[in-house]
């Protein structure tokens, strides 16, 4: 690999762009290195000489990458970056508390809260993976919004781990960031067709609004549903019957990203019919 | 070069999951050293009152093993009566009617599933007799007036009735146990839901107990007709119709009992009196807290109970508390002096 291809690639290991947009950049930066460096060719350097000029003209590689991530993907890669860290630190706090304080010994907990910290961490660190696999980001935001939100209402407010203000104010705040995030990364990772470019893009913004809102409602009936078997059964098998939906949902919402981009009226009716039907089907397998 | 650069993708990912491993390593090492749960250390909930009025025979938990105590009703150093082997606990005391012997729960649970038998000890000698077999679910006792008989409150099966209930004893019904023959005779065919809080009204006729049918109801089974007669209690302080520990009086015409009083995120629990006669039930203690396991004094228009400030917590935090009935708001505190041990 040549310097100019090795620089090009540093830079777009900072940007989450899908493929296509990625080779669109790759070409753009390109053409840029190379009329520069053939400027710098006519001014009487060696084709070796003008390249690293020109390379050194156009700056750190990171630099550049990160520039360009946060023009086309404003404050995504920070939010990641946020949600990771701050999940961390509320797993050392919440844990020492937890040890020293209460008593509870709570390692699996804390490894599971280190999984999920460290996922998101991770996605911040290879934003270029993760940007050409968008639907694999927001597995992983859903499902730390879900232990988030299994935080929030089911292990904070337990009496053995002592109901901490702080802790829910903490955790409050890392879950709207993560909802902030899910929204705005949705919209950002939608392959929005030409022809819609105007009008289209607010039915789509409309549709993965209603989409997303759907889903978090469904998510946090069951994270309801879950405190209630919790509260009244302990860790027993109907604990899975929640979840049912909620991975339904989750499946369901990679091929639902594809046609809110293409019909995002039409996506709002299967949003809600997904949404709503495993409610129903949870409704009739507790009446019986 | 600076470190950015030399910082590879590769390698910052290596790095930063090995950190995140050595964190969870170190802080997983670190609570290793840290003490590990004692299980509960204090007063246990349920008490009874010596038939003169002067002692109160109560649990102290130490490290989740309940011993049983003697205290003045004017409060000081408890005594203790007996103390059980490490994993069992000695609960729910009740005189007998000459306050001779006290009758007790031994409780202790195999692979989670809870065991009682009833025990009983002479206060004079601390001599123990055990007077149910093992493998029982004796849950709670109460003497005859004439103290030869006990009548008792025992589970059929542990189990959960529903697949989102936590398992509990169920299948309850009343036996009766004769002292002087040590013969045991199932009273009742209930196989009830939930069973609590046996008492024998003063002319040792009914037995008095609570239970649950869609609502908590107070039960009173007569000995001669076989028949129960059931109510809900109502009354204008009382917000939930959920009550728990009754007690009778020894007039026989009042039950005194814990229900919902208020709300201020978890349900404040006060102590409420109903009339038998009226089924009207009204609240006499204003603690805003957890008032559980009321008893009447039995010569006296008192109430001893006991309140938790810790409701709803880890752990709870009862205090026994003496309430005039015939005082405007009076209340006080039962200070009991444990042992260095305990305390």
């Amino acid at each position: 690999m040549n310097k100019v291809n090795k620089y090009v690639n540093q830079a777009l290991e900072q940007i989450q762009s899908p493929t296509e947009e990625r080779e669109d950049i790759r070409e753009e930066l390109l053409s840029h290195i190379y009329e520069a460096k053939k400027h710098f060719m006519t001014e009487g350097f060696s084709e070796k000489k003008a390249e690293d000029k020109a390379l050194e003209d156009f700056g750190k590689a990171n630099n550049i990458g990160k520039d360009l991530q946060e023009a086309m993907y404003p404050f995504q890669r920070s939010f990641l970056y946020i949600i990771g860290i701050a999940m961390i630190v509320y797993g050392v706090l919440f844990y020492l508390n937890a040890t020293f304080n209460l008593q509870e010994i709570i390692p699996s907990w804390l490894a599971i809260q280190f999984a999920f910290g460290g996922a998101v961490t991770l996605c911040a660190i290879n934003i270029s993976f993760v940007g050409r696999h968008f639907y694999v980001l927001h597995l992983v935001m859903f499902l730390t919004l879900m232990w988030n939100g299994f935080n929030f209402m089911v292990v904070e407010p337990l009496p053995a781990y002592g109901n901490n203000v702080f802790f829910w104010i903490y955790l409050a705040i890392t879950i709207l960031i993560g909802i902030i995030f899910i929204f705005t990364n949705s919209y950002y990772s939608t392959d929005i067709p030409k022809h819609k470019a105007k009008n289209g893009k607010t039915a789509i913004i409309i549709s993965y609004f209603l989409n997303l809102i759907l889903g978090m409602m469904l998510i946090t009936f069951s994270l309801f549903l879950t405190w209630v078997i919790l509260i009244f059964g302990g860790f027993t098998w109907p604990l899975v019957i929640p979840l049912i939906p909620v991975v339904v949902w989750l499946i369901f919402y990679k091929l639902q990203m594809r046609l809110i981009a293409k019909k995002p009226i039409i996506s709002i009716f299967t949003g809600l019919l997904v949404a709503v039907l495993p409610l129903g089907v949870i409704y009739l397998l507790f009446s019986l | 070069m600076n470190w950015g650069d030399f910082m590879t993708l590769k390698f910052k990912n290596i790095i930063f999951i090995s950190g995140l491993t050595l964190l969870f390593l170190i802080l997983w090492g670190i609570s290793l050293l840290a003490d590990t749960p004692q299980g509960y250390s204090g007063l246990g909930a349920t008490t009874d009152l010596s038939p003169d009025d002067q002692v109160i025979a109560f649990s102290y938990y130490h490290d989740g093993d309940a011993s049983l105590y003697t205290v003045p009703v004017t409060g000081g150093r408890a005594e203790l009566l007996a103390e059980p082997e490490e994993g069992t606990s000695y609960i729910n005391p009740v005189f007998s009617p000459d306050g001779k012997n006290i009758a007790f729960i031994k409780q202790w649970d195999e692979n989670e599933e809870p065991f009682g038998e009833l025990m009983m000890i002479n206060i004079e000698n601390e001599s123990i007799d055990e007077l149910t077999s093992e493998g029982n679910h004796v849950t709670d006792a109460a003497f005859a007036p004439n103290g030869k008989e006990l009548y008792l409150l025992q589970s059929s099966v542990y189990e959960n009735y529903s697949p989102i209930a936590s398992e509990h004893p169920h299948g309850f019904d009343i036996f009766h146990l004769d002292l002087k023959t040590n013969q045991i005779e199932q009273l009742t065919n209930e196989d009830a839901y939930e069973m609590s809080d046996i008492a024998v009204t003063p002319d040792g006729e009914q037995i008095m107990y609570h239970s649950y049918r869609d609502d908590d109801i107070l039960a009173f089974y007569s000995l001669e007709s076989e028949m129960e007669n059931a109510f809900v209690p109502k009354g204008a302080d009382l917000k939930e119709s959920i009550i728990s520990s009754p007690a009778l009086a020894d007039d026989g015409e009042r039950v005194v009992f814990s229900g919902v009083a208020g709300e201020d995120g978890n349900y404040i629990y006060e102590g409420f009196i109903v009339d038998l006669n009226t089924k009207e039930a009204k609240k006499v203690t204003s603690f805003n807290e957890h008032v559980t396991s009321p008893v009447f004094f039995n010569h006296q228009n008192k109430l001893l109970v006991t309140v938790d400030e810790n409701f709803a917590g880890a752990e709870p935090a009862n205090g026994y508390w003496i309430i005039d009935l015939d005082k405007e708001d009076s209340r006080q505190w039962v200070e009991i002096k444990m042992s260095e041990k305990e305390s």
